[in-house]
C-alpha cells in the first residue's frame, strides 16, 4: 500500500488525487490520507507537493469529462468536515470516470453514498449559515461576519452574500480556520489569511453595533407567543453550537 | 384613540412586532430573484430562516404592523377597538431604516408588513404603498416583501402595491362565513374574497402577457392537486430576464386561518385549504393555533393551552394535498370530519386502503411511491432516479432517507417485506402507534421531559419486601 499524504485545502486535494491517480500502482494499492495520522507498518508513504498546474488537471479532466454537477458534488466534499474526505473523492472519481454523469444517482454504491452523504451535511449547514451568520458594521461602515461552521463554508457563503450585499463592503471571518472572504462594495471578493497579528488586531476593534443590536434582541423576544413557549424545538431548529456567534443570543 | 408618537423606535418595535406575532409568514415557496446590481438584497425560492424565537417557529420576516391602531372589533384580535392597549405607529421612514439596517446585517430575510386599519382601509394601504415605494425606490431594497392586503382597499391601490411585493395575503381568518360572523362583525367573507381574488387575476394577467411577449414558463413543485400525474407542475413564472421591471407579486398569495376558535371541523378546514388552492391559485395557506388573548364570552377556553396538535395536523395534511396528490375527501369525510390523534394522515389514510398495500418500491411509479407513509418527495425521487441503475433492498432505502420505521409495513423489495408481519389494520395501527405517540407527547407537552417510570405511568405500586432487599443486597436478582 501506498499512502499519499496531502494538506488539507481544496487545492491540496486535487494534487493528491492527481498524485495517487498518475502514479499508476493500481486504485486498490494507494490511498489518500491527511497529515498527522498514526503511520502503518509496510506502507509506503510519499508526501504530496501543491501544485496549481496539477490541480488545474484534475478540475478540468472533471469538468470536460464529466459534468459541473460531478464538479459541484465533488468540489463541495473537498470542503468539508470529513477527515477522509480526499480519500472518499478519490473512490467516487474511480466510479465516475468509469460508469460517467448517471453516477449521482447510484446510490447503492458505497463510494457514491458517502459523497452523497458528506454533501448532505454540508449542504444543511450551508443553509443554515445563510440564515444564521450575523454581520455587525465596524468604522466606514464595513461589516463584519464571524463564523465558525464545521464545514469550509466561507466561500461558499462568500458567494452568496456578494449577490445580496453587493454594494456593501464585507468581511467574513471563519474563526476556526481564522481565513476571512473580504469584499469591496461593487466588485468581487477575495479569500485571506487573516491570521497574522495585523488581522487580529483590525478583527477585534470595536464595532458600533448597540443600537441595531438591542433593536434586534427587542424584536426576537416580543415576537414569540408565550403560550407556545418550547424551547426543545427552537434547539432542534436553532442548535447551541451556532449561538455564539448570534446577536440575539449575546 | 390616541395614538402614541413620542415613542423611542426601540419602544414602538416592541409594541407593533408583539402585536403582529400572530400572523403567520414563511419566505419559502417564494421567488428566487438574483440580485441586480444596484441594490440590496436578492431572494431565494426555498426561503431562508435567519433565527428561531423561543416557541420554535421561524423569524425570516421583520415581522411588524405598521399600526396597531384598528377600527374593526374582531373577537380574537388583541388590537381590536375595545381592547385598551398603548396604540403607536410606525412611519414609512422608521419601516424603511429598520429594514434595511436589519437586512444588511443579515438579521432577517426581508420585511412582512401588516397593519390594523386606521380610519379606512384606503388611508392604511396608501401608507403601506408610501412604505414599500420608499424601500424598492429610494432605497433600492431588492430583498423579499410580503404585505397585507386589507380588505375593503380600492383595487388600484392594490394593484401599485402588488407590483411592489413579492408576496400578498388576504387572512381569511375563519373557514366558514358563520364563523366570521360571530368573531369577525367588521368582516364578511364576500369583502375578504375580493382582493384575494383581484390578486390572482393580476397574477394570471401577467404570466399571460408574459407568455405572449415570447416568455418561457418554468415548472416548479409538484403540485399535485388537479390529480393528473401528466401535469404535476404548477406554472410559476420566475422573473429572471428582465430584472429591472418588478412583477406582480411574484411569490403568489397566501391566506391564514385561524384553528380552534369556532366549532369548525378538520374536514372544513381542509376543503377550505383545498378550494383556495384550486380556484385562488394560493401559494401557502397557513394555520394559526388559537391563542386566547381576550376575555370575551364568544372564544372558547382553552384549558389545555393552544392547539398546537391539531394546527400540526393540518399542516401535515396540506402538504399532502400540496405535493403528494392526495384530495381532502381522500382524507377526511363527513363520518370522519376529524384528523387522528395518534397518526398523521398519511398513515391514517395508508391504514383504511390497505387494499392498495404493500408497494413493491423497485416498479411503483413515482405518485404511488408518494402515498407510502415514511416517503417524502425527496425519498421517492431519490429512489425514482436509483431504482434505474440497480435493483434496491431495505439497506440501500435507509441510505436514501426512507422512514423505515413507517414505511417498512407498506412496501416490499423485490418482492420481499423488510420482516414477516400481519397485513392487518389493527396489528399495523399497534405497531406505528408506538412510534408516533412519543411524538405525539412532545407535540403536547413540550418542555416537560421527564424518563418514563415503572411506579408513576403503570402504576406498580407493590411495596418492597425483605426478601427483596435480600435477594438485591445477595445479587440474585
Amino acid at each position: 500500500m501506498t499512502v499519499f499524504i496531502c494538506k488539507e485545502q481544496v487545492d491540496d486535494i486535487w494534487c493528491g488525487i492527481y498524485e495517487a491517480w498518475m502514479s499508476r500502482l493500481g486504485h486498490a494499492n494507494v490511498r489518500l490520507e491527511p497529515e498527522g495520522r498514526n503511520r502503518e507498518l509496510f506502507c509506503d508513504y510519499r508526501q504530496v507537493e501543491t501544485c496549481a498546474k496539477k490541480a488545474a488537471k484534475v478540475t478540468d479532466s472533471i469538468r470536460n469529462r464529466l459534468t459541473e454537477d460531478i464538479y459541484e458534488l465533488v468540489y463541495k466534499a473537498a470542503l468539508s468536515q470529513d477527515a477522509d474526505r480526499a480519500d472518499r473523492i478519490y473512490r467516487f472519481l474511480i466510479y465516475a470516470f468509469h460508469i460517467g454523469s448517471r453516477v449521482t444517482d447510484m446510490l447503492q454504491i458505497p463510494a457514491v453514498f458517502e459523497i452523497f452523504q458528506i454533501n448532505r451535511n454540508l449542504n444543511i449547514e450551508f443553509n443554515h449559515m445563510q440564515g444564521f451568520t450575523r454581520f455587525s458594521q465596524m468604522e466606514e461602515g464595513v461589516l463584519l461576519g464571524r463564523i465558525g461552521p464545521k464545514n469550509d463554508l466561507t466561500a461558499l457563503l462568500a458567494n452568496h452574500f456578494a449577490d445580496r450585499l453587493s454594494f456593501e463592503n464585507w468581511i467574513l471571518y471563519d474563526c476556526t480556520r481564522m481565513k476571512a472572504a473580504v469584499h469591496r462594495a461593487g466588485e468581487g471578493w477575495i479569500m485571506v489569511q487573516a491570521d497574522s497579528a495585523e488581522w487580529q488586531n483590525r478583527l477585534q476593534k470595536a464595532t458600533d453595533e448597540n443600537e441595531y443590536e438591542l433593536l434586534w434582541k427587542t424584536f426576537c423576544e416580543s415576537i414569540a407567543i408565550r403560550e407556545r413557549s418550547n424551547p426543545r424545538c427552537q434547539m432542534n431548529m436553532l442548535p447551541l453550537r451556532f449561538r455564539p456567534f448570534m446577536t440575539e443570543f449575546q | 384613540m390616541l395614538i402614541q408618537e413620542a415613542m423611542s423606535i426601540q419602544q414602538k418595535l416592541e409594541i407593533l412586532s408583539d402585536a403582529a406575532k400572530y400572523d403567520v409568514a414563511c419566505t419559502s415557496s417564494g421567488v428566487d430573484r438574483k440580485g441586480t446590481g444596484s441594490g440590496l438584497g436578492n431572494t431565494v425560492g426555498a426561503g431562508i430562516c435567519h433565527s428561531f424565537s423561543a416557541d420554535g417557529r421561524c423569524i425570516s420576516l421583520l415581522k411588524i404592523l405598521f399600526t396597531n391602531q384598528c377600527i374593526y372589533d374582531c373577537k380574537y384580535c388583541i388590537n381590536r377597538r375595545s381592547n385598551d392597549v398603548v396604540r403607536t405607529a410606525f412611519t414609512p421612514d422608521e419601516v424603511c431604516t429598520l429594514t434595511m439596517q436589519f437586512y444588511r446585517r443579515n438579521f432577517i430575510e426581508g420585511l412582512f408588513l401588516s397593519s390594523g386599519i386606521l380610519y379606512t382601509a384606503d388611508y392604511t394601504m396608501e401608507l403601506i404603498y408610501q412604505t414599500l415605494y420608499r424601500l424598492r425606490n429610494d432605497h433600492h431594497f431588492n430583498g423579499y416583501i410580503h404585505v397585507k392586503a386589507i380588505p375593503g382597499a380600492s383595487p388600484e391601490l392594490i394593484d401599485r402595491i402588488g407590483f411592489l411585493a413579492d408576496r400578498m395575503s388576504v387572512n381569511l381568518e375563519l373557514p366558514t362565513a358563520e364563523g366570521l360572523r360571530t368573531l369577525a362583525p367588521g368582516k364578511t367573507r364576500d369583502k375578504i374574497l375580493v382582493p384575494m381574488r383581484q390578486v390572482q387575476q393580476g397574477i394570471a394577467a401577467q404570466n399571460r402577457r408574459f407568455l405572449e411577449g415570447g416568455g418561457r414558463i418554468r415548472r416548479l413543485a409538484s403540485y399535485g392537486m388537479s390529480n393528473s400525474p401528466q401535469h404535476p407542475g404548477r406554472n410559476v413564472w420566475v422573473p429572471q430576464d428582465n430584472p429591472g421591471q418588478r412583477n406582480f407579486v411574484p411569490a403568489g398569495q397566501s391566506t391564514q386561518m385561524i384553528v380552534g376558535a369556532t366549532p369548525e371541523n378538520d374536514y372544513q378546514m381542509v376543503r377550505v385549504a383545498e378550494a383556495l388552492y384550486q380556484k385562488f391559485d394560493l401559494k401557502r395557506v397557513f394555520y394559526s393555533a388559537f391563542v386566547r388573548v381576550n376575555d370575551d364570552s364568544n372564544l372558547p377556553a382553552l384549558p389545555g393551552g393552544p392547539p398546537l396538535l391539531r394546527e400540526h395536523r393540518l399542516y401535515q395534511a396540506d402538504w399532502l394535498l400540496r405535493f403528494y396528490g392526495f384530495q381532502a375527501a381522500e382524507l377526511l369525510s363527513e363520518e370522519r370530519p376529524n384528523f387522528n390523534i395518534l397518526l398523521d394522515p398519511k398513515c391514517d389514510w395508508a391504514l383504511r386502503h390497505l387494499e392498495l398495500f404493500p408497494v413493491e418500491i423497485n416498479k411503483a411509479d413515482y405518485y404511488t411511491l408518494l402515498k407510502v407513509p415514511g416517503l417524502g418527495v425527496k425519498s421517492a425521487k431519490r429512489i425514482a432516479a436509483a431504482r434505474r441503475q440497480g435493483v434496491l433492498n431495505f439497506a440501500d432505502l435507509k441510505k436514501l432517507g426512507v422512514v423505515l420505521k413507517r414505511a417498512v409495513y407498506f412496501i416490499t423489495c423485490s418482492g420481499k417485506t423488510f420482516q414477516p408481519f400481519k397485513l392487518d389494520e389493527n396489528y399495523i395501527t399497534n405497531q406505528l402507534i408506538g412510534a408516533e405517540q412519543r411524538k405525539v407527547w412532545d407535540i403536547e407537552h413540550h418542555s416537560s421531559y421527564r424518563q418514563l417510570s415503572l411506579f408513576d405511568d403503570y402504576k406498580v405500586t407493590a411495596p418492597v419486601t425483605s426478601a427483596d432487599r435480600q435477594a438485591v443486597v445477595s445479587g440474585a436478582l
